[in-house]
């Protein structure tokens, strides 16, 4: 059998694309746990960012108040989870699974009116590059801004985490709140911004789907990508490298499941589903054994409410 | 230049409680302050308003004759008011740098020269990037000094530093306290240790239940003195009867060892020592010599091999606490609020935790509300524990009435074996006289107590039989007469 070179190039590109969402909302996800907020909603504000983003553009006609207009529809809606969790000290857990639901349940209704309507073409960039180089071509050229955006993206947020005094402020945050309030941290303004920051990558991951990666409206388009984002963040023990890495295998799991039905191998559909979150129970297993290190990894205060007077 | 630090008529109330009523102050800098008062007395409360983590009801601050209006940690430190808190303030999983550089203006490279002349001053020398949970207390205070140093404050406020630092520790501590002091930097130091205040401070301050009772010179004061001023009436000093030496074993350690995956916990190496009953065997140490992981092992948190533990002649060793217990054995352990009580859950719950077979706490797998509650105010009565709520959270207990009640707790089991790790660390002088009270009468009814403290007088007071742990060994077992707390210092440093 001959493997055509650009072929094995074009399913390495394949990944790529299907890896797109896991990484930006992951990598949203990352700041927001990083500064001790469990956001269980990623597939809500997902969903809420692919259905507004395809709206925006069918409506306006412009793709660029299509891309920003999701990001701050997952703002908005994080900023419900934000009040709640944040102002109201409601129960990060709970909050975050009414978010998944609510988002579902608005979207479908919105998205009625956008059934089998048409998506636009998003434009691609360095189009003729793409096979001067045999291999590497397909895979580093002729994808939209977003792809190159999220590539890039764990390495900036890896930047920002280690490098910048404002991430140190959210890694302090999650770390103790309470040393932090002590120290003149203003704990809950930094949780809100993780928040929303949070949000806007989740409406970018959910614009992607609708928007670039399968162009069209589909309800309930985001088929438990926000959970596999959410299970990437642990999977990576909140590191973004990490992050970039899982999200290829992850992406890949949905792609090579096309290439081995065609080549006669038959696993499962819901084996490869599942496969994510058994991959990362296995690594929490196996971090888990050193408490140092998931000590050293895991945002101290993650998940627990800061009350300002205790 | 001279400091002025005035503190003119707070208040400030809480739910049910006055923590600070009307206090005025004054302070000037050359001078080493020593602020003092039972647990609750409103020590703390204070010098949060002065670092602007708490903001006062009523009353002002003046700095240098300036009002200053401290509505955030931050107002403080811009004000030049550093404070090094009573639990620790610091990033764990941080390194020692970036918690360093998480409040300072600084650029890296400066602030590191910085903090490099700061170190070498005092003779402190911590590695800057390793995280903070690798740190011993000692190390982890020093940290919280420099970051107050680092922004040369005029008022340095430090509150109940010494409770976790060794005694080397500690006077590594004084010496430096003394070089600030020295520098102009006004110093208020919050203590339970009346030697200390002897041996460091310049002026006293006594507060007894938010009101400030007294003010005065150091040299005016004696130790007696001031225990009888913080508690407001004369306290009985407490001695042991020599016990009638009984010869009847009730518990006995063989062999036994404990290794341990984490590097930073101690390996215990061999331990081999009995207790009669009625007896008090003291276990002396430098804290992070393996006392907790001593501790750990004999109440069953840590499960060993069988015959390695044998209590009232049967092999206890693979028990856990819980099962441990059914034999008459009662634990109080280090950490009041992380492992002896859950903060969040009320008096009688906590109580209920002791969940022994023959209390009757539970009735087929149901609680029994009443029973506990009516065990519970027992407790409360019995052992003075001052508060008539028990439906109030545990974490809203001072720590001397938290530490009273634990013992409460297991001792009405009428255990025949207590094993308490560091019982009064953090408590105030009334306090510690009745937990000491308290652990001489269970000697005298016959039963047995093993002490595991680093506080040698506390083991001097209490114990009849004294041995040191040191880097996970036991030395020989000693009879308490025949120890002088020198002779204990030599062993604890590790000399033979
Ligand atoms: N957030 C709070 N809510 C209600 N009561 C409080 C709160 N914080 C402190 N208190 C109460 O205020 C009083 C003073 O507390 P504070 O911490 O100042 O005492 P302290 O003198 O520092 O005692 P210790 O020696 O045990 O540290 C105590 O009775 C305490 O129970
Ligand atoms: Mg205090």
């Amino acid at each position: 059998m001959i493997i055509d070179i650009n072929f094995i190039g074009l399913i390495i590109a394949s990944i790529m694309a299907s890896a797109v969402p896991l990484i930006l909302a992951s990598c949203g996800e990352l700041i927001t746990e990083r500064s001790g907020v469990l956001n269980l909603g990623v597939e809500g504000m997902m969903i809420i960012g692919a259905i507004s983003g395809f709206a925006l553009m069918t409506v306006t006609g412009s793709l660029i108040i299509a891309i920003f207009g999701a990001m701050l529809a997952g703002v908005l809606i994080s900023t419900i989870f934000a009040f709640l969790t944040q102002t109201l000290i409601t129960n990060h857990v709970a909050t975050g699974l009414a978010l998944t639901i609510f988002g579902i349940g608005i979207s479908a209704m919105i998205g009625k009116n956008f059934v089998g309507i048409p998506g636009k073409e998003f434009p691609v960039l360095f189009e003729n590059l793409k096979d001067t180089i045999p291999l590497i071509g397909p895979i580093l050229f002729g994808h939209s801004i977003v792809f190159y955006f999220a590539f890039a993206l764990p390495f900036m947020t890896n930047y920002f985490l280690k490098k910048t005094k404002i991430g140190l402020i959210v890694r302090a945050v999650g770390d103790s709140p309470v040393s932090a309030s002590n120290q003149g941290i203003k704990v809950r303004l930094v949780r809100y911004l993780c928040i929303l920051y949070g949000g806007a990558m989740s409406g970018l991951a959910g614009a992607y789907l609708s928007m670039i990666y399968t162009p069209q409206w589909i309800e309930n388009m985001t088929g438990g990508r926000g959970w596999i984002a959410l299970a990437l963040v642990v999977f990576s023990t909140w590191n973004p490298i990490k992050i970039l890495i899982g999200a290829m295998i992850f992406g890949g799991l949905t792609i090579i499941q096309f290439h081995m039905q065609a080549i006669g191998v038959r696993i499962p559909v819901q084996f490869l589903t599942a496969l994510p979150y058994i991959v990362t129970i296995i690594v929490l297993v196996v971090i888990s054994r050193d408490s140092r290190k998931i000590r050293l990894s895991t945002p101290s205060s993650l998940g627990k409410s800061f009350h300002k007077d205790n | 230049m001279n400091t002025n630090l005035k503190i003119s008529n707070v208040t400030k109330i809480y739910p049910g409680c006055v923590a600070n009523d009307n206090v005025s102050l004054e302070f000037n800098s050359g001078k080493i302050y020593a602020l003092l008062g039972e647990n609750g007395a409103g020590k703390s409360t204070l010098v949060k308003i002065l670092s602007g983590v708490i903001i006062p009801d009523e009353g002002e601050i003046y700095l240098n004759k300036n009002n200053l209006k401290l509505n955030s940690p931050l107002d403080a430190k811009k004000n030049d008011i550093g404070m090094v808190f009573q639990h620790f303030n610091l990033f764990e999983t941080l390194s020692v740098f970036e918690n360093l550089i998480i409040d300072s203006d600084e650029q890296r490279e400066s602030l590191r020269e910085k903090i490099d002349l700061i170190m070498k001053k005092y003779n402190f020398s911590i590695d800057l990037d390793i995280p903070v949970l690798n740190l011993s207390a000692g190390q982890k205070q020093k940290v919280e000094i420099i970051r107050c140093l680092i922004r040369n404050p005029k008022v340095l406020i430090m509150d109940e530093p010494t409770s976790v630092l060794t005694e080397q520790e500690t006077s590594e501590l004084f010496l430096s306290l003394k070089k600030f002091s020295e520098e102009g930097i006004l110093i208020i130091y919050i203590t339970h240790k009346l030697k200390e205040v002897m041996q460091l401070c310049d002026e006293v301050a006594v507060m007894r239940r938010g009101k400030l009772v007294s003010v005065s010179e150091i040299k005016n004061e004696n130790i007696e003195s001031l225990a009888n001023k913080m508690v407001g009436q004369n306290l009985k000093t407490i001695k042991k009867k020599k016990a009638k030496t009984s010869s009847d074993q009730l518990i006995k350690i063989t062999n036994l060892n404990f290794t341990s995956e984490d590097p930073f916990e101690t390996n215990l190496m061999d331990i081999n020592f009995s207790v009669n009953r009625g007896e008090c065997l003291g276990i002396a140490g430098i804290s992070g010599n393996g006392q907790s992981e001593l501790f750990q092992v004999l109440s069953g948190e840590i499960i060993s091999e069988k015959n390695s533990i044998e209590f009232n002649n049967s092999y206890i060793g693979n028990l856990n606490p819980q099962e441990r217990r059914e034999y008459l054995m009662a634990f109080s352990p280090e950490d009041r609020l992380e492992q002896a009580a859950i903060p969040q859950m009320k008096i009688f719950e906590n109580v209920a935790l002791n969940n022994f077979k023959s209390s009757n706490f539970f009735n087929n797998g149901l609680i029994n509300e009443n029973k506990i509650k009516e065990h519970s105010k027992k407790i409360i009565s019995d052992f003075n524990v001052n508060t008539d709520n028990i439906e109030l959270k545990s974490q809203f207990l001072s720590g001397g009435n938290l530490q009273k009640l634990i013992i409460g707790r297991e001792l009405i089991t009428s255990p025949d074996l207590l094993i308490c790790f560091n019982p009064t660390w953090g408590l105030d002088v009334g306090a510690i006289n009745y937990i000491h009270e308290t652990l001489i009468k269970i000697n005298e009814q016959n039963k047995s107590i093993i002490l595991i403290s680093t506080d040698t007088d506390e083991l001097l007071k209490l114990s009849d039989k004294i041995s040191v742990i040191h880097k996970g060994k036991l030395s020989k077992i000693m009879n308490a007469e025949e120890v002088t707390s020198e002779k204990l210092g030599i062993l604890m440093g590790g000399a033979n």
